[in-house]
């Protein structure tokens, strides 16, 4: 049996441990504020360029009327092959089961299409380290075409799963032109015909309680400014409840701000009900607009999958915290109870001595 | 919203990050992807891709962002590079993909990029899409540094 000295060394140590962990907590809490903010910063942009586009879907014919053809490559479906998956996972641990969950998604879109050739595109360290054990990585040669230039060639593939970019350090301060560079390269493989398809897997964060893991097709464009979810996964009400208990011990609000009226006002983007004037052919304007809303798109799941990262955090050192308290407690009963086991022991001693004399 | 007799439009300025800057002007001076076009109070509905330029607002007052609330008479001036416009006579909506104050821009390395933009103008070839990629640099490169030595004039 432990005695007194060694349980009062461990509760300190498990002190300790919660002292961190409250601190961790603390700064997941402000952290999380800060990604809430920025999220909904980053909203009237968003939603302007879904307005406009869909103003303009509706003046503007989808189709060439005497050709028959398409007016824009993104909205182009073809069978699907290639594919692209884009993870945006976590830059670090300590998140409880956020990597995770985000990586065992993936995983399992990975296995339900195995008949595709699939390109991985990790954003976050956590989800690159993993891939990057898992599935080759693709290898780009440079080589010469017949007018004499260097130009960027694939090797072929080594595998049906290959790693095809990693974007480290984006997600810490979350550089537009970063994610701009990054849209832009997926719309040129996709025209390229390089990628029949595009998905991306990231945790939706409405708020601390509305929060889910969605599979999310980024192209072919079907319908602009409708989400093509392929597939999401909600927390359970168990996890839900955790997340708000931590959320409103750290005094993070619980519901999303209300936006609504500054949603309206975005929403009357480009959508008066009036002629307006082009100053471009209305296809010239759209072949503008439809890489930025690509890029929105893409922006807008990093920045809520930053936010769904740091929630997850919090309530993952809340329940460390929560955890380390319960344990405290326990092991100071237990400590109080061996002192006066040996307390007692020792009267007993003296009293039985005292008696045999 | 502008008043009807107060001859202002509303100008927003919108990026991917947040809203910029939402106040009253007496006019905006925009760099439209076919050239530079100024907007007044009551001007006719339209839409517009931007280029690279400069975003200029006459005369800003009565803006929302405290840190934007300078005198009546001044000039904001802001450097595009992508964007896109809706105007209705009292309002000026400006979406752009990245906005920077002058004072704010790298002159060296918008340098750089012009270098960059031109050697990939040489070696474009036949290429339209590259060629149109190698334009669209230097343009950028070259509104940045126009912009930035705007600014040391002033």
């Amino acid at each position: 049996m432990a005695n007194v000295l060694d349980l009062r060394r461990r509760i300190r140590s498990v002190k300790n441990t919660r002292q961190i962990t409250k601190a961790m907590k603390m700064v997941s809490a402000a952290k999380l504020r800060r990604a809430q903010e920025r999220a909904l910063a980053a909203r009237p942009y968003a939603r302007m360029i879904v307005s406009v586009l869909e103003s303009l879907t509706r003046r503007v014919e989808l189709y060439d009327e005497t050709t028959g053809n398409i007016s824009h490559p993104l909205f182009i479906t073809r069978p699907e092959k290639r594919v692209l998956l884009i993870v945006v996972s976590g830059d670090k641990g300590f998140a409880g089961a956020f990597n995770a969950n985000i990586l065992k998604t993936a995983y399992q879109f990975i296995s339900g299409n195995q008949d595709k050739e699939i390109d991985i595109e990790a954003v976050g360290r956590k989800g690159r380290d993993q891939f990057r054990r898992r599935y080759p990585t693709a290898v780009y040669a440079e080589k010469q075409d017949e007018q004499g230039r260097t130009i960027q060639a694939r090797e072929p593939r080594q595998g049906k799963v290959e790693l095809t970019g990693d974007h480290p350090g984006l997600l810490t301060n979350l550089d537009a032109s970063r994610v701009q560079e990054m849209a832009h390269s997926i719309v040129s493989r996709y025209v390229r015909e390089e990628i029949d398809a595009a998905y991306i897997v990231y945790n939706e964060f409405k708020s601390v309680i509305s929060q889910r893991l969605v599979v999310e097709r980024l192209l072919p464009l079907i319908e602009v400014g409708k989400q093509q979810i392929a597939g999401a996964v909600e927390p359970t009400a168990e996890e839900k409840e955790r997340a708000a208990e931590a959320a409103l011990s750290a005094g993070i609000q619980l519901e999303a701000a209300d936006t609504t009226e500054a949603e309206e006002e975005a929403k009357k983007f480009g959508t008066a009900n009036v002629d307006y004037i082009y100053e471009q052919p209305a296809e010239e304007l759209f072949a503008g607009l439809l890489p930025q809303y690509i890029f929105s798109v893409l922006y807008h799941s990093m920045t809520e999958s930053v936010a769904a990262e740091h929630a997850a955090r919090m309530t993952a050192m809340d329940s460390a915290t929560n955890n380390a308290s319960e344990m405290i407690d326990s092991l100071t009963l237990h400590m109080n109870r061996v002192r006066q086991a040996a307390i007692t022991k020792e009267i007993i001693e003296i009293v039985s001595g005292a008696a045999a004399l | 919203m502008a008043e009807p007799s107060s001859n202002q439009v509303r100008v927003r300025l919108v990026t991917p990050e947040r809203t910029l800057i939402e106040c009253d002007a007496t006019s905006v001076e925009l760099p439209s992807k076919s050239g530079y076009m100024e907007v007044l109070y009551g001007h006719a509905p339209l839409l517009a891709e931007l280029g690279a330029g400069d975003v200029t607002i006459h005369g800003a007052a009565n803006s929302v962002s405290a840190k934007e609330a300078e005198g009546a008479e001044s000039d904001l001036r802001y450097d595009v590079n992508w964007g896109f416009v809706e105007v209705l006579p009292g309002r000026v909506t400006i979406l752009a993909s990245d906005a920077l104050k002058p004072e704010e821009i790298d002159v060296q390395r918008a340098e750089q990029q012009l270098d960059r933009g031109q050697k990939m103008w040489l070696a474009a070839g036949d290429s339209e899409e590259a060629y149109d990629e190698a334009l669209r640099v230097i343009a950028e490169a070259e509104a940045k540094i126009a912009s930035a030595s705007g600014a040391e004039k002033h």
